[in-house]
């Protein structure tokens, strides 16, 4: 990322929309910060219907995260290769992020699946609908992510390809997906693992 | 454009990075399943393991230590809120009136 450049002429020092961006993860922070302190409310409490210790798959957990992790990696890498103005690598990487944010996707979706076929659902009891209504809105960051990766990789096909002019466009993506990741380390730490 | 420029890691140092990450997930799900072992002492070093990996994809991967410091600021003072929020209602949860 071109986040060691500063900008002079910007009254704060920082590129304008970049501020932008990082004041609107900032705003996400909150949110997530909101689902997490209510889901924490509610957990370790005895409800009715069965728990989620009983349902969720640890290791199937894990696999999703870390593919999730290395998303960050490919990501990051996408960004290097733009700054080397390596077209072909940049929408390599940029692609192979998105793949890696579906499969994180799908094994959600597969996931929510199991819980409900086990009894486990959004309307079970109070726990189960944070539990839902967390995950669910991290799952929807990652779908939004994956449509834009698409979309850059899409404007990538073209003939001009991506430029180090418009990059700023390939970071703001990188700073929402590796937000998204940084989510999840939290939400696998507190959902899953204590 | 590119004044004061600070050079960024290369793809190598990335993916050494990247390993390191995927070590300290390893460890964390290691824990998981001998909390029989570990005891007490689990909960925080997972909480500890979690906030060595948000450090890192924050610092490295979004870049966020070489960044000028209005940028830290603004993510810092989210992150502070948050926890602000959290802690809150954490200790209202553990009172009494909290039922």
């Amino acid at each position: 990322m071109s986040s060691s450049h500063s900008y002079p002429h910007e009254p704060t020092g920082v590129e304008t929309r970049k501020l932008g961006m990082w004041v609107f993860l900032s705003t996400e922070i909150l949110f997530f910060g909101t689902l997490i302190t209510t889901f924490m409310i509610f957990k370790g409490r005895d409800f009715p219907g069965i728990k989620l210790t009983d349902v969720y798959d640890i290791p199937f957990t894990s696999i999703s995260s870390f593919i999730l992790l290395m998303s960050s990696l490919t990501m990051v890498l996408a960004h290097n290769a733009l700054e080397a103005k390596d077209q072909e690598k940049t929408r390599v990487w940029l692609l192979a992020t998105a793949m890696l944010g579906a499969v994180f996707l799908a094994g959600q979706i597969y996931e929510f699946t199991e819980f409900y076929h086990k009894g486990f659902e959004l309307s079970t009891n109070i726990f189960s609908s944070t539990f839902y209504v967390l995950t669910g809105f991290h799952g929807l960051h990652v779908f939004i992510g994956v449509v834009l990766l698409l979309a850059l990789w899409g404007i990538g096909q073209r003939q001009k390809g991506l430029t180090l002019e418009g990059g700023m466009n390939l970071e703001f993506v990188a700073l929402y997906w590796h937000f998204v990741d940084i989510v999840w380390i939290v939400l696998f730490t507190v959902v899953y693992l204590i | 454009m590119s004044e004061n420029h600070i050079d960024h890691p290369t793809p190598k140092k990335y993916v050494q990075i990247a390993i390191v990450l995927g070590i300290l997930t390893a460890i964390e799900i290691a824990l998981y399943y001998t909390e029989d072992i570990v005891g007490v002492f689990t909960d925080p070093i997972l909480i500890i393991l979690a906030v060595g990996k948000f450090i890192i994809v924050v610092g490295w991967f979004m870049h966020l230590r070489f960044e000028n410091k209005m940028v830290n600021r603004f993510f810092t003072g989210g992150m502070i809120l948050a926890l602000v929020l959290f802690a809150i209602v954490m200790i209202e949860r553990a009172s009494a009136n909290f039922s």
